[in-house]
Parts: C-alpha cells; sequence; structure tokens
C-alpha cells in the first residue's frame, strides 16, 4: 500500500481509565492538520479531554484519501480501546499493546498490533486485516454480547495464544492462531475459516452449522455432537492445501449442522473411535 | 401565558377543519377561542397545524420491554445519541431507552401514546417505568383474556360479577381499558400448547376465546368504558387465519354498545398480522379483502394495522405460543416470560426484510388494509411497535399512505419482493391519503375510538396538545415528494403539550413530566367488595404475591388523569 501520509502518535501520558480511539481512524482523519489535533478532544470515561495532553502528534506528507493514511501509535495503548474500530481503508500500527475492541467492525484496511491485544479484538470484523503479534484475550472475532451476527469477512492473524469463544458466531473471513486456543472457539459459527496451529483445550464449533475449525495441535475434548467421517490426507479448505492426515468430524449434530471439524491426526489419536 | 399560533393552515378533523388557513389560540395549557391582543405570537404562516398525535397501540413500557432491553444489547447499540443540555442520551431503535421513546415521539408531533399490554401483576413495575418516559401521556391497558378469574366468570357467564372484577382490577393496577390477547392461548400457553380459532377451549378450563371475548364485550360495555374492548384475536401470525378473525368480530356484533363518544364495542388491533390467507408460508397470500370488507359495512368495529416497516426489530408480545412458532420459524434468539394466573409473554428478534417475500408480503397487506377502508375514522396508524417496526417509521408510512408513485417504485424496483403485488391488490390501488385523512388516522380517530374528550382535537377546553410540520400544503404535491412528507413528519416544527412547546424545530427544548390516563369506575362498589370476597381464597392460594403487594399504590401514579365513568351510563 501508497502511504503518503503519516501520523505518529507519541504517547505523553497514559490514563487509568480507558481512552477511545474509535474516531480517530484514518477514514475520519486523513485530511487532519496539526491544529485539528490540538483541538480534538478524545472520550475518556463520560468526558472528553484534550488529545494532546496525551499525545505529541507528528504528522508528514499528505493524503487525498484514507488508503494513504499510515498512522504509528507508539507507547502504551493497553488503555486505548477500539482502536482502528470500523476502519475502512488505510493502515494503523500500533507499536505496544492494544486494549478492548482493537479492529472491531473493520471493513477494510489493515491494523498491526505489535504487542498484546485485549478482548472483543476484530469483532464483527467485515473486511480488512488485523495482525495481533502476540496474545489476545476473549472473543477474537466474535459477535456483539447478544448478537448472533459475528465476523464475516476479512483475515485475523494471531501470532500468539486466543482465549474463549474465538471467532463465535463467525459467518464468514478467517481467524488463523498461531498459538494455542482456549474453550469454544468457533461456537455458533455459519461460515468461514479457523485455522488453530496450537493445542487447543476443549469444545470447538459447539452448535456450529457450517464453516471449517482446523486444529494442527491437540485437543483436549471434543463435543459429544460431532460425528468422526473420515480420515483425509491433504485436505483443501478453503483454497489451501494442509499437507498431512486430518481425522474429519461433522456436526454440531445437535443443530443439525453441517460444520466440519478437522484435527491433526497424530496429535489426536486419543480422539479417534 | 397566552399563545396565538398565526396564520397556519390547520387540520382538525373532530371539527371538520380541512386545510383552512386560520390561528390557533391556548392558554393555560388549553385551546381557547380568544386570547388577549399581547399574546405572544407564533408564526406557522402556511404550516401544517394539527391536534398532537395519538398513537393507539404501541408497547413502551413493562416487562417485556425490559427483557427485550436485556437479551437485545445490539439493539441498543443503535440510535446512540449524546445528552444535550435539556435531553438525556438516547439509546436503541426498536426498543429504545424510556428516555429515548418520549423525545422520539415527542418530535414527531405526538402527545399521547397506548401502551397496549399491562399485565396486572406486573403492572407497578410498568407504572414505573412510564413515569421515565417524559414528554408524552400514557394510556395502559390491561391484560385480561387469560386471567383465570375472567376464564372462571366467561365459563359460568356471570357477567355482572365480570364488570364488577374488571371494574376493582382496573382500580388495582390504574390501567384505562381491557385488552385481550390471544384468548384463552396465553393460557394454554401454560401448558406448552395453543389454541387454534376462537372455539378452542383453553385446557383444563373448557372455556373457548368466544366466550371470554364476548363475556367481557358484555362487561365492558355494561361498564360504559370509553374504550372498547382491545382484541389481539387469536392466531396472530398464521397463514388462513383471517377467518378467525372475522369470526372474532362478529362474535360480539349484538352486543349494544354504552357510550356516547366511540361507536364501536371493538377495536381489533394490528389487523395487519391477522389478515393472511393460504394454508403455509408457501401459498400465503392476502386477506386483507375479508376483513376490510367486514370492516367498511360494520359499525361496531375499528382497526388500526401494525404496518410492517421492512426494518430490523423486535417482536414483543403476551401471545406467548405464537412468539415460539416465530422462533421455531426463523431460529433467532427467544425469550419467554410467564406471568402467572394472568398471562404470558414472549421475544424473538424479526428482520423484515423487502427481499423476503414472506415479509413483503406483510408490507403489501398493511397497506392494502389503509388503502381499502372506506372510513379513514375506522382505521389508525400503528406499527404495533415494535412488532412490525418502530414507531419513528410513522412519517416513512405516512409518505407511502400519501403517493401511490412512491408505492409502484419500490414495486418496480424490486425493493420489496414480487409477492407484494403478485398475491395481493396492492398494485391496482391507487388511492392516495390526503394530509386531513392523515390528521384522522394519527389523531381524530385513536381519540374517538379511546372515547378521549381532552385531546386528538382543537376544540376549546381541551387540551392544547398541537402539532405544526414545515409543510405548505398548497405547495407541496405529497404524491412526487414522498421523501419531504417522511421527512416533514419525522421533525416536528413545533410540538406543544399541554400548552408548553416542548419540541421546536425537530429539537426538544423542554421535557415534561408524563400523564398516565386511567379510568375509574363509580357506581360498582358494593359489587366490587362482593367480587373481591370470592377471588381472594383463589388469589391466596394461587398467586405468590401478597394482595397488599399486588396493589398499584398511588405513588406510582404520581401524575393520573383519571376518567371517571358511572357504571351502567
Amino acid at each position: 500500500m501508497l502511504s503518503l501520509k503519516t501520523i505518529t502518535f507519541n504517547q505523553k501520558k497514559t490514563s487509568s481509565i480507558s481512552l477511545e480511539f474509535d474516531e480517530l481512524i484514518p477514514d475520519e482523519i486523513y485530511n487532519w492538520e496539526k491544529e485539528d489535533f490540538d483541538k480534538y478532544m478524545v472520550p475518556i470515561g463520560n468526558s472528553r479531554f484534550p488529545l494532546t495532553d496525551y499525545f505529541d502528534i507528528e504528522i508528514e506528507g499528505s493524503a487525498e484519501n484514507a488508503g494513504e493514511v499510515k498512522m504509528i501509535l507508539n507507547g502504551d495503548y493497553g488503555r486505548v480501546k477500539y482502536i482502528g474500530t470500523k476502519m475502512g481503508a488505510g493502515e494503523i500500527i500500533v507499536n505496544g499493546d492494544a486494549d478492548l475492541h482493537a479492529g472491531s467492525q473493520m471493513t477494510g484496511g489493515s491494523l498491526l498490533v505489535n504487542g498484546n491485544a485485549e478482548s472483543y479484538a476484530g469483532r464483527e470484523m467485515e473486511g480488512g486485516s488485523l495482525t495481533i503479534m502476540g496474545n489476545t484475550r476473549e472473543f477474537c472475532g466474535c459477535s456483539y454480547i447478544g448478537d448472533w451476527r459475528g465476523m464475516n469477512g476479512g483475515t485475523i492473524t494471531i501470532h500468539g495464544n486466543a482465549g474463549k469463544q474465538l471467532g463465535e458466531c463467525l459467518s464468514g473471513g478467517t481467524i488463523i492462531v498461531k498459538g494455542d486456543c482456549d474453550i469454544l472457539a468457533g461456537i455458533h459459527m455459519t461460515k468461514g475459516f479457523i485455522q488453530i496451529d496450537g493445542d487447543v483445550t476443549r469444545w470447538p464449533g459447539g452448535q456450529m452449522k457450517n464453516g471449517d475449525i482446523l486444529i494442527n495441535g491437540e485437543l483436549g475434548r471434543l463435543l459429544e455432537g460431532f460425528t468422526q467421517e473420515d480420515i483425509v490426507t491433504n485436505p483443501e479448505i478453503e483454497g489451501k492445501t494442509f499437507s498431512g492426515k486430518y481425522i474429519k468430524y461433522v456436526g454440531d449434530i445437535a443443530l443439525n449442522g453441517k460444520g466440519r471439524l478437522w484435527l491433526e491426526a497424530e496429535k489426536n489419536r486419543h480422539l479417534l473411535y | 401565558m397566552e399563545y396565538i399560533l398565526k396564520n397556519g393552515i390547520v387540520y382538525d378533523p373532530a371539527n371538520k377543519v380541512a386545510g383552512e388557513k386560520k390561528d390557533v389560540m391556548f392558554r393555560d395549557g388549553k385551546i381557547v377561542e380568544m386570547v388577549a391582543d399581547d399574546a405572544k405570537v407564533i408564526d406557522v404562516t402556511d404550516k401544517i397545524v394539527m391536534p398532537a398525535g395519538i398513537d393507539p397501540h404501541a408497547h413502551v413500557a413493562g416487562p417485556k420491554l425490559v427483557v427485550g432491553r436485556l437479551y437485545r444489547p445490539e439493539d441498543s447499540r443503535k440510535g446512540i445519541t449524546n445528552k444535550t443540555a435539556v435531553t438525556r442520551s438516547e439509546s436503541g431503535f426498536s426498543i429504545p431507552s424510556c428516555p429515548a421513546t418520549g423525545y422520539r415521539y415527542s418530535r414527531m408531533g405526538y402527545g399521547t401514546v397506548v401502551e397496549a399490554a399491562v399485565p396486572p401483576l406486573e403492572a407497578k413495575h410498568t407504572h414505573e417505568e412510564i413515569n421515565a418516559i417524559p414528554n408524552i401521556d400514557i394510556t395502559p391497558l390491561a391484560l385480561f383474556g387469560n386471567n383465570w378469574f375472567v376464564l372462571q366468570y366467561a365459563k359460568q357467564g356471570k357477567i355482572e360479577e365480570l364488570a364488577a372484577f374488571v371494574s376493582a382490577w382496573l382500580k388495582l393496577v390504574k390501567c384505562y381499558g381491557v385488552k385481550i390477547v390471544n384468548p384463552c392461548g396465553s393460557e394454554a400457553w401454560g401448558w406448552g400448547m395453543n389454541v387454534h380459532g376462537l372455539d378452542d377451549p383453553a385446557p383444563y378450563w373448557d372455556v373457548t376465546g368466544r366466550e371470554v371475548v364476548t363475556a367481557l364485550a358484555k362487561a365492558n360495555e355494561m361498564l360504559g368504558m370509553p374504550h372498547s374492548i382491545h382484541v389481539h384475536p387469536n392466531d396472530l401470525g398464521h397463514p388462513g387465519n383471517y377467518p378467525t378473525t372475522v369470526e372474532t368480530m362478529e362474535a360480539i356484533k349484538g352486543i349494544e354498545k354504552n357510550s356516547p363518544i366511540r361507536d364501536q364495542t371493538m377495536h381489533l388491533t394490528h389487523a395487519q398480522f391477522h389478515a393472511y390467507g393460504g394454508t403455509s408460508w408457501r401459498d400465503a397470500e392476502s386477506g386483507a379483502d375479508p376483513i376490510i370488507d367486514y370492516v367498511n359495512k360494520n359499525d361496531h368495529i375499528t382497526i388500526d394495522v401494525g404496518q410492517v416497516t421492512l426494518d430490523e426489530t423486535t417482536t414483543m408480545t403476551a401471545d406467548a405460543p405464537m412468539e415460539f412458532d416465530l422462533h421455531q420459524l426463523s431460529g433467532l434468539k427467544w425469550a419467554n416470560k410467564d406471568i402467572e394466573l394472568e398471562t404470558a409473554a414472549g421475544i424473538v428478534p424479526v428482520i423484515y426484510s423487502g427481499k423476503a417475500p414472506v415479509n413483503s408480503l406483510q408490507w403489501a397487506i398493511g397497506l392494502e388494509l389503509f388503502l381499502k377502508v372506506n372510513d379513514p375514522w375506522k382505521v389508525c396508524l400503528t406499527t404495533d411497535h415494535p412488532n412490525a417496526g418502530p414507531f419513528i417509521r410513522y412519517p416513512r408510512i405516512i409518505s407511502w399512505l400519501m403517493s401511490n408513485e412512491r408505492r409502484q417504485e419500490m414495486m418496480d424496483n424490486r425493493e420489496v419482493h414480487p409477492w407484494s403485488h403478485k398475491r395481493t391488490s396492492l398494485a391496482t390501488l391507487d388511492r392516495e391519503y390526503d394530509f386531513n385523512e392523515i390528521a384522522t388516522i394519527t389523531r381524530a380517530a385513536p381519540a374517538k375510538i379511546y372515547g378521549f374528550q381532552d385531546r386528538g382535537a382543537l376544540t376549546p377546553g381541551y387540551n392544547a396538545d398541537i402539532a405544526v410540520f414545515d409543510l405548505n400544503p398548497n405547495d407541496i404535491d405529497p404524491s412526487r415528494n414522498p421523501a419531504a412528507i417522511e421527512k416533514a413528519f419525522g421533525s416536528a416544527m413545533y410540538t406543544i403539550k399541554d400548552g408548553e412547546i416542548l419540541v421546536k424545530d425537530g429539537e426538544v427544548v423542554k421535557i415534561k413530566q408524563s400523564h398516565t390516563l386511567w379510568t375509574n369506575v363509580k357506581g360498582m362498589e358494593e359489587e366490587e367488595k362482593a367480587v373481591m370476597k370470592q377471588v381472594m381464597p383463589d388469589f391466596t392460594r394461587y398467586y405468590t404475591v401478597k394482595f397488599e403487594n399486588y396493589k398499584v399504590f398511588d405513588k406510582f401514579v404520581p401524575n393520573p388523569t383519571v376518567s371517571e365513568v358511572q357504571a351502567g351510563k
């Protein structure tokens, strides 16, 4: 991507109450100048405070649209929520941790977190790419509380571990976890693909109706709603071939589901019957 | 303080004023004929002036709303606005927060809303919620159609005792009138069942919906209630349900009206949901004709429509078995609630889409009902909020009613599925409502149907509840400008309530405590005492609350407007 304008946030101080950054996305600020940042009041709790109390802003170049913007966030963003929320284009790089809802409802562009991301990363994502170099906690790529519509497009890549209910209500898009994953990955999913390269504690795919979950590590416990269908060599899933043997399960039969759960055969011999 | 709304173009159907340029004056919260020379002048030259709107059927307060908000947080994320110097923050789309409900009605020029289903056991909570809704007066209707005592009296044919029971219970729960929902069906739901048709008895009770509806209609007229019975018939939302609806209307035909204001003895609510032909959703078709023919030929019936607005919304009704069916059909999440001895409730989200054949059919059937009624005094504008769509869509519905061009465009452009014209007669209907008819179905007719004698008209002595819209009816062709109609009716230039300006240029500028309207029947005191003596043993035995905790104390209704009626007159 060609970035013509770089906006760098250098943190001056942190807040015990989280700042909210959903208004600070390339789509909104691509044509902002320094004075626009100087007068911007950032939401913190139920009030707003000057953004420049917390950050020094450096601007280089100019942009005619959001796609030409790169935002670089330097410092500790562990108390900054909604980074990249509803972002449609451009690039955001967080050189540190990110608080809740990073990349939620993204429709395009890319968000890179060079640290850990709190819960709800990539919630209801519709497009674009979210990359987390560290770990993320619960509900990554999920639906919002109470809703039945989760992530339906784009790609989330987690280089560390993921928490509970990864990809809950997933209805499209791809989630790749390089590390381990906690319980109920892909619960209620209807479409899309989840790939977990590490170990999974329990119950992936609960009440799933369709879509694919592939686990390259060891699964602790499988739900009773899955039926072992076959052992497949080099399966092709979502246009990608996975080398090796995989046990293919189908479920969740509790919902007459046709979802597919692929377990690396050697590491999951204990689940064969 | 005296005011004069100067040079507006007034639509006041109750006073047979249809688009006349004249002044409207008010003093101390009431419409008056004359004001002093130094009265404050509000220039509304060539703007539309109407009485404030009256919504005759909506669900805006009560336990269903609370459950709906709790289990649909995704709905609360919509419609969020910041607080202003006057208003609190708002949230919610189909189930807005209490303040948002008041503000949004007020912005549309409404002044009174009927909360159409109060379970008596939950009346205290409902009144608390009503008190949290500003700027609109609220008229709660109490649910009686599945009440155990009502079933018993109806079964035994004890109409006088039933009338005394209704009278006593309305005093206890501070409600305005009698609501019947799926008579016997919600009781059957306690056993995981439903009733189908008017003559299917409630399990273990051996009493039918027909007996319950006719008994309550007789009791209602015996009391001389300002409003008739308000009926949600059996079989809501089921293909082929229109015969049940016609039978329900016919069941009470011979019962004599006992009210000086209204004409009807039954108000049939959300008629659209009860006007389906066919045998399943595969062959479903419009059943609007037999319904509207019956309404056109009979004066004892009025209806509101329950127009589908093609939005994602939340259905909530005391017709709990229907909600279970809906949940089974859509697969979406479902909440269920039982109100012991009285009723039940269910809640399911629904996405009404113009792409969906069934939803498009429902949309067209609602419009057929509006467009085929001969006398607009017999029909009211509702969406059964939030069941067929949120009330904030009323301006859009008005634009559909006023513009055949827009309706045809929606069908031609496939904004709605072809079932809308292949399985209904909508495409053949070129009727367009005028402003006077809009004022009738949103103001005058609801007021008459509810027997209101203080609102719904610009009559001297009535409450100064007035709406002004930024439209010059002599300059605009609604048929060709539906967007302008929707915009103007969605954002009142002025909303005046009890003589106070609450909305100016679409913004809420003042907050006002709501009034609660309830009916106090006099002349049945001895009969009520006798009935209370009769019901107390069963009350004590079956309710899990004590009678002392059941009653709605006066503090729950701090701002009442009591309709006093003398039983039998």
